[in-house]
């Protein structure tokens, strides 16, 4: 098994590099930085030039490339505008783990704004990969053990409306509901946005009764996902020779589900968790964005939205460590789950 | 079964765990930080009235700021904000005119601010400002801004205007002395709009050769303003309070958070339900909403202009050429119905590019709607519907235009609105749609109406205001592959208007200026270089709590020391 992650790991050097490459190559041909940098008016044609130059925006994106991965450190470059490289580069680059300055937060280094926000992000998505999971366990095992019942119809039509609703609309009409109308009819209501009330503090209580919202409707989704795969699952499992054996045998319900049945039935839903990994700490997009919750999801977007290269590339490449970590484990798991895998 | 008993509690402990996470990091506010370097001497005890309470208002940012520096930022969002916590030699009031902050008087000919020659513009400071540090604001301080702005190793957002003064000096320290190169008419708008406190930044500068990266950037905690920054917790909210030491009138409202809800709907829920007082660029879609929950929603004239922009490239449509058609097109353009019913009435089709400043010539009326004499044009131009397809057509060519704006929502509804009306004139418009960071790319990043992708540009813009300067239609600045960075994105070159442009940009007479702009403003309109679409307010929602309420278009804070809240 160590032999088998070394491999991995090393395998997925190479490809972390083609990727970071790709992307870098797409985010310079989606924007342009400069072109958001006069606010509400066009950026002047002297500042553009003089801004490329400063900020190494003028040079081919090979070579910007170059620099964001091994530094520039070792050259000159021209900060002047005189035509003359004469300053020493002062960037480390990525494989010395320096990651640059954000361009729109300038100055600001960019390990240090996404490190800002992974807790927020963890924080909301933790406990609703957690919600997902034990609802989506509950429900899917749950329906499928009463396969056809009234209460499985009800749960698959459910589920069929979560699985087809956008999460916008169901961020905006659990505000309109919660927030706004709740407030209206005198009614104990949640609130609409941000982490905590800045007026109160980042309490343990603020942070919960915030949550509430955007956990719901990243859950909303997720369940009727999650249940759905566990009820296929559980019946394939259910209708297997070992399950007959144990039912013959005179084993408990309860044992037979749990021990048996459910086990099994977990695999395929391992793939499912290991894929959604990644998402714990890219976060949700949408929701963050409708709930003002400060995290990497919102993150990425208000600087993709400018162009910002280097927090964008930042994200990017630590989400691609993170996606190659995730299915590592995943393999783990199998082989913890299932002793007839081996690597 | 030892397993699955222990799942709920490992749930459980991951729970407890993250909310503690949370509340660990950060405990309510503090309140603000008291400037005192006196020692503090127990007293006996008194009996003391309850403490009023605390006046806080809370305003809602659909971006959050990108850095505070006013050097590094022209963010909208923040460049208005900086009337709260710094300072201005002078501010823009609720008629735009400008009203000394920092100075004794406004530069002006009279009082000798203004040299003759337009060329040197002297500023006299008062002699009681000070930071909320309590260190003087001097003369210095403006020196240390100009030489912060120029210098290459600071990789300011503009370096305008401050790269055109040849020589600054300082006579004594509360006089500070600008010349420019040509005369410099634009000066009111443009120059001594910031400052950077020289006694914080400077031994930055001397440490790191630079002061990209200097703390004062991101937490302007020394500042001149009414509030002083407190903090500035990262997508969530930043916090002013009241300046102590302010040397006017002490603010009124004791604490300012500016909480970042980028989601429009979600800001307007935010003000429906009481957690913001203030918010802004509110859709006319959601004002009944609002004014139907309280809210007080103010328009306000900020020299912005919806408008078409028609591209004369090579690759224009060759009906563009012809005035004939742009005035059938302005004339077959219902842009009386888009401000009526889009724009809720709030609005009246923008005659000039300077409606609602002085600078917009009374003489002119907006294009009337008048669908038969825009048709009667185009016959007369020999544009007519040939081959019975609905379109008129000549020479074989049809008379199909490409219009592209972004995609904010009151913009694609005015699209559909457009498409029609001139298909009954028989012009066919087809209809594209960009995100903004596309959309306002220049010729060199591939930008659409630059490079000629489309023939009608739909957005709203002004340059300067409220000085009227621009140089969006100087011919020196069509772009080209030499030239990528020109910002005459319609490529329009008409040397009578580049030679009144050029004009106005020298004359320091207020009335002669007036003048130049007015005859320019008849150029566009009669040859529809720009067409007017709507007068592109600056909405405001405003909850009842806030009181004494005074927005303006050009410095919306500039009496932020005077709101209040009512309890």
């Amino acid at each position: 098994m160590t032999r088998y992650i070394i491999r991995r790991i090393l395998q997925s050097i190479p490809l972390l590099l083609i990727i970071s490459l790709i992307l870098f190559v797409l985010l310079n041909s989606i924007g342009d930085p400069l072109a958001m940098m006069g606010g509400r008016n066009p950026t002047r044609p002297e500042d553009r030039a003089r801004l490329a130059r400063q900020l190494g925006l003028d040079k081919p994106v090979t070579t910007q490339y170059i620099y964001w991965l091994i530094g520039n450190d070792w050259t000159l470059i021209d900060v002047d505008g005189d035509g003359i490289p004469d300053t020493p580069g002062i960037r480390k680059g990525v494989l010395r783990g320096d990651f640059g300055t954000s361009i729109v937060t300038r100055g600001k280094p960019v390990i240090e704004i996404i490190w800002e926000r992974v807790p927020n992000t963890l924080l909301l998505m933790i406990p609703a990969q957690i919600v997902i999971l034990v609802l989506g366990l509950i429900v899917g095992t749950y329906s499928a053990l009463r396969q056809y019942s009234w209460i499985d119809n009800a749960i698959t039509t459910l589920s069929f409306v979560g699985f087809s609703m956008p999460i916008f609309l169901i961020a905006l009409l659990s505000i309109y509901l919660f927030a706004v109308l709740f407030q209206r009819w005198g009614l104990p209501n949640l609130p609409a946005n941000g982490m905590f009330d800045p007026q109160v503090g980042k309490t343990a209580g603020q942070v919960a009764k915030h949550m509430i919202l955007p956990l719901f409707s990243i859950a909303f989704i997720d369940v009727a996902r999650y249940s759905r795969y566990i009820r296929s699952a559980m019946l394939e499992v259910m209708s297997q020779d070992y399950i007959r054996t144990a039912k013959a045998k005179g084993l408990k319900r309860y044992y037979i589900i749990f021990i048996h049945a459910l086990r099994n039935a977990f695999l395929p839903i391992v793939t499912l968790v290991g894929l959604d990994l990644p998402f714990l700490l890219a976060g949700a997009v949408v929701t963050e964005r409708i709930f003002a919750w400060p995290g990497m999801g919102r993150l990425f977007l208000d600087h993709l939205q400018r162009a910002d290269g280097p927090v964008v590339m930042g994200i990017v490449i630590i989400l691609a460590v993170f996606v190659v970590l995730s299915q590592i484990l995943t393999d783990i798991t199998y082989a913890a789950l299932d002793p007839r895998i081996r690597y | 079964m030892q397993k699955s008993k222990s799942i709920p509690l490992l749930i459980a402990i991951i729970l407890i765990l993250s909310l503690a996470l949370a509340a660990c990091q950060q405990a309510a506010p503090e309140p603000a930080p008291e400037e005192s370097g006196e020692v503090v001497v127990p007293e006996e005890p008194v009996v003391e009235e309850p403490a009023a309470e605390r006046k806080v208002a809370t305003f809602i940012w659909t971006q959050e700021f990108d850095n505070l520096n006013p050097l590094y930022t022209n963010m909208w969002f923040s460049s208005i904000t900086q009337q709260i916590w710094n300072a201005s030699a002078w501010n823009f009031d609720i008629e735009n005119n400008p009203n000394p902050v920092l100075v004794t008087e406004i530069p002006s000919l009279e009082n000798g601010g203004i040299s003759a020659d337009g060329r040197t513009i002297t500023i006299k400071l008062r002699d009681d400002i000070v930071w909320s540090d309590n260190t003087p604001i001097t003369a210095e301080d403006f020196v240390f801004t100009y030489e912060m702005v120029t210098n290459p190793s600071n990789i300011v957002t503009t370096s305008y205007p401050y790269n055109l003064i040849t020589a600054i000096s300082t006579p004594d320290e509360l006089t500070v002395v600008a010349e420019f190169e040509e005369a410099f008419v634009p000066w009111v708008a443009n120059l001594w709009r910031f400052v950077l406190p020289k006694h914080v930044l400077q031994p930055v500068f001397d440490a790191e050769g630079t002061i990209d990266a200097a703390p004062w950037n991101l937490a302007p905690t020394v500042s001149a303003g009414p509030y002083v920054f407190a903090e500035w917790e990262s997508g969530s909210y930043t916090r002013f309070v009241r300046n102590e030491n302010y040397y006017n009138e002490p603010a009124k409202i004791d604490e300012i958070f500016f909480r970042f809800v980028p989601d429009d709907a979600s800001q307007v829920a935010a003000l429906r339900t009481g957690d913001g007082d203030l918010g802004t660029f509110i859709s006319q879609a959601d004002i009944p909403t609002l004014e139907a929950a309280g809210v007080e929603v103010f328009a306000v004239v900020s020299g912005y202009d919806e408008g078409w922009f028609i591209y004369f490239g090579e690759e224009a449509h060759p009906a563009l050429s012809d005035v004939r058609v742009r005035q059938a097109i302005a004339l077959c353009f219902d842009r009386p119905s888009i401000n009526r019913d889009l724009l809720l009435g709030l609005t009246e089709p923008a005659v000039t590019y300077w409606d609602n400043t002085p600078y917009a010539n009374p003489n002119l009326d907006a294009y009337p709607y008048d669908p038969a004499a825009g048709m009667a044009l185009l016959d007369e131009a020999g544009w007519v519907d040939s081959n019975g397809d609905g379109i008129r057509d000549k020479d074989g060519v049809e008379l199909t235009l490409i219009h592209g704006t972004t995609s904010r929502e009151i913009r694609q509804d005015t699209q559909a609105v457009a498409q029609q009306n001139l298909a009954e004139c028989g012009i066919q418009l087809d209809l594209l749609s960009y995100s903004a960071d596309v959309y306002f790319q220049s010729y060199g990043g591939g930008g659409p109406l630059p490079t000629g992708e489309l023939d009608i540009g739909q957005f709203s813009s002004t340059e300067a205001f409220p000085d009227p300067d621009t140089s969006r239609w100087l011919c020196n600045e069509i772009p080209t592959d030499e030239y990528p960075d020109g910002i005459n994105d319609q490529k329009i070159c008409d040397p009578e208007l580049d030679e009144l442009f050029r004009l106005q940009s020298t004359q320091i007479d207020f009335e002669e200026r007036q003048q130049t702009i007015w005859h320019i403003g008849e150029i566009m309109y009669e040859n529809v270089y720009w067409l007017g679409v709507w007068q592109d307010l600056d909405t405001w929602a405003v909850s009842a709590r806030l009181t004494n309420v005074n927005i303006s278009g050009a410095d919306p804070f500039y009496s932020i020391a005077e709101w209040d809240i009512v309890q």
